[in-house]
This record gives structure tokens, C-alpha cells and sequence, in this order.
């Protein structure tokens, strides 16, 4: 149930055809991880804290560097040496002290990332790598949870939203990343794509619009040009491939 | 027949700064081999020593993913090969 200072708080949002009140306490009753408390994480758990999303869970095992804070907008100069989960939520708490925000300072790996994403009803992906996004992927697939990725290089950047049995996965799109250990971005960018990633979590979580389903937004900042481009499921892909139906239909 | 083919930003500095090169071929295999005649600079942005395309480098064709027999895919006059790289940063 809504209280009169969430119908205040949400007014804006309310208001929206097609979100109205119901929305809101979906809103209210979701339960969403976000993995990264990084560049594409300030920006994805601003707007999904601001938006009333009422549990969010903070994973991120790092702390904050000075050369972070050209992106990482939830970090700021006196955070500096800080657990970035612990800097976030203090954030995060006084933005919108009627949204739980738990705080997880591990590192995600095979053998925890079934318990962390447990008991929760969607992943947002705001990592700086691909192992830990491949793990996230299968373990949202194995949760049957939908995935919402998102990924930045320099002034570009891209997203993508996953629904397990429904629409490709990450791991059908992905067959490498460009070498290098330092990843050049202008903190912009994750705004725009994290701000997107929080678009597509808000949607799925209300039901309204046309998600990133099969298909690759990438944004170009230095033309100014998003893309769209169509992928496809691949039915051989070691995380959601046929297999994975026939296991299910054996259950 | 001419193709465009859509450059990357990280690897238009290999191309004189063009964002889009017009080449001839009915396969994207050809496509790619005429942009590298062109722009040599492009081919160890693309392909391994064995001619095969790098696992980070996605090919579009009309905008839609042609992997995973990307060089094989056909191509008619008029079409847009878009040449994208998998991101990884957050
Ligand atoms: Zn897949």
C-alpha cells in the first residue's frame, strides 16, 4: 500500500498513463539486484532508488580510487579508501530513506552468485567485466529472472535486456572483448546507458513499453547516434539453448 | 553493387577518419577484404593471422547480427554492414 508521502514523492511518476498507482506499488514490492557499484551502478541505483524500487541489493567489493570519481558519480572526493557499497548506500538511504537498500561488499564468483541473486526478482548488470556479466547472465537464467545488461567503452556504449526462455541471452551475443586491462570512459556515458538500464528495469517491473528484447541498443556519443541492432537466440548457447527447455520439460 | 560499411570509432583513425567506406562484394567476407585493400591498417583490427574474424568484432548486415558464418554472408547492392566491438567496461 502506497502512504500519502509516496503519493507525494511519486506524483510525477504517478501521474504517467499506464503506471498510475498499481504501478507505483510494483514499484514498491520489487526486489532488484544491482551488481557494480560503478559508473553504470550510480546511475542505474540513483534512478531506481529516486523511482521508489523497494529493495535494492548493492554488490560491490571495491573501494573508492580517485580515479573513479570522473564516472562514478555516487562517490565522492571525501569517499576516497571507502567500501563503494558502504559509500553508495549512504547515498542512496538519504535520497530516499523509504527504499531498503542492502549493502553487499563481496566479490561475485561461481560458487556465491546463486546465493547473492537468491530471493531477488531481477539483475542489473553494472560490472567493469565479462566473466563476472557471463555468471550473472546464467544466474539469472537459472533463477528464471530477467537480465538487464549493460556495457561502456570511452563515448560509447550499449544495453540489452534478457528474458530467460524469451529472447536471446548475453552469452548468445558474446564471443569476446577487445584486450586491454584500462577501459577509457567519460562519465557521461554510463549515465546514458545506466539511466537506460533503469528505463528497461522500471518498464519490465510496471509492464508497460517495448523492451531491448533481442535487440543491442549502442549508443554513439561522439556522432550522436543510437542503433538498434536484431539478434537472435543462438539454440546451441551454453546458457539458455535448447538443452535448457528440455531439461525443463523432463522436470 | 556498392556496400557501405559502417566503421567502428575506435578504428575510424585506420580509415582517414571516415565513418563509412563504400566497397563491392556479394559476400561480407569480400566486403571486409576490399575495405582492408583500402585501409591496410584494418586488417590485425579484424581478422586473426588465420583470416578469421577477432571474437570481440560483431558484424551487422542491415542491422541485423550476421554470426555466427559472418564472412559468408550474402550482400546485396544497397546494403550496410555495420562493424561494432563487444564493450566491457561499467
Ligand atoms: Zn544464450
Amino acid at each position: 500500500m502506497l502512504t500519502e508521502s509516496d503519493m507525494e514523492r511519486y506524483d510525477r511518476q504517478i501521474i504517467i498513463d499506464g503506471l498510475g498507482q498499481e504501478g507505483q506499488e510494483r514499484l514498491k514490492k520489487a526486489r532488484v539486484v544491482i551488481a557494480g557499484s560503478g559508473g553504470l551502478g550510480s546511475a542505474v541505483s540513483v534512478y531506481l532508488v529516486a523511482a521508489g524500487v523497494g529493495t535494492v541489493r548493492l554488490i560491490d567489493h571495491d573501494r573508492v580510487e580517485l580515479s573513479n570519481l570522473n564516472r562514478q558519480v555516487l562517490h565522492w572526493d571525501k569517499d576516497i579508501g571507502r567500501r563503494k557499497v558502504i559509500s553508495a548506500s549512504e547515498k542512496l538511504r538519504s535520497l530516499n530513506p523509504g527504499v531498503t537498500i542492502e549493502a553487499v561488499d563481496e566479490t561475485i564468483k561461481e560458487d556465491n552468485v546463486a546465493r547473492l541473486v537468491a530471493g531477488f526478482d531481477m539483475i542489473v548488470d553494472a560490472m567493469d567485466n565479462f566473466p563476472v556479466r557471463l555468471m550473472l547472465n546464467k544466474a539469472a537464467l537459472d533463477r528464471n529472472i530477467p537480465f538487464f545488461y549493460g556495457g561502456v567503452h570511452g563515448f560509447e556504449g550499449r544495453a540489452m535486456t534478457i528474458i530467460p526462455g524469451r529472447t536471446a541471452c548475453l552469452k548468445c551475443v558474446y564471443h569476446g572483448s577487445i584486450p586491454g586491462d584500462k577501459i577509457p570512459v567519460v562519465g557521461a556515458t554510463p549515465a546514458v546507458i545506466g539511466s537506460i538500464q533503469a528505463t528497461e528495469v522500471i518498464k519490465y517491473i510496471v509492464g508497460i513499453g517495448e523492451l531491448l528484447a533481442d535487440t543491442l541498443l549502442v549508443y554513439n556519443g561522439l556522432d550522436m547516434e543510437f542503433t538498434r541492432f536484431k539478434v537472435k537466440r543462438d539454440p546451441d548457447c551454453e546458457h539458455c539453448g535448447k538443452w535448457r527447455d528440455e531439461v525443463k520439460n523432463e522436470c | 553493387m556498392s556496400v557501405k560499411v559502417n566503421i567502428h570509432p575506435v578504428l575510424r583513425h585506420m580509415t582517414k577518419g571516415q565513418s563509412v567506406v563504400e566497397v563491392k562484394g556479394s559476400t561480407v567476407g569480400q566486403c571486409l577484404k576490399q575495405l582492408v585493400a583500402q585501409f591496410p591498417e584494418t586488417e590485425s583490427a579484424l581478422f586473426n593471422k588465420d583470416g578469421r574474424l577477432l571474437s570481440y568484432v560483431e558484424i551487422y548486415v542491415n542491422r541485423e547480427s550476421s554470426y555466427p558464418e559472418e564472412l559468408k554472408k550474402k550482400v546485396a547492392d544497397g546494403d550496410e554492414i555495420h562493424i561494432v566491438l563487444m564493450l566491457t567496461g561499467g
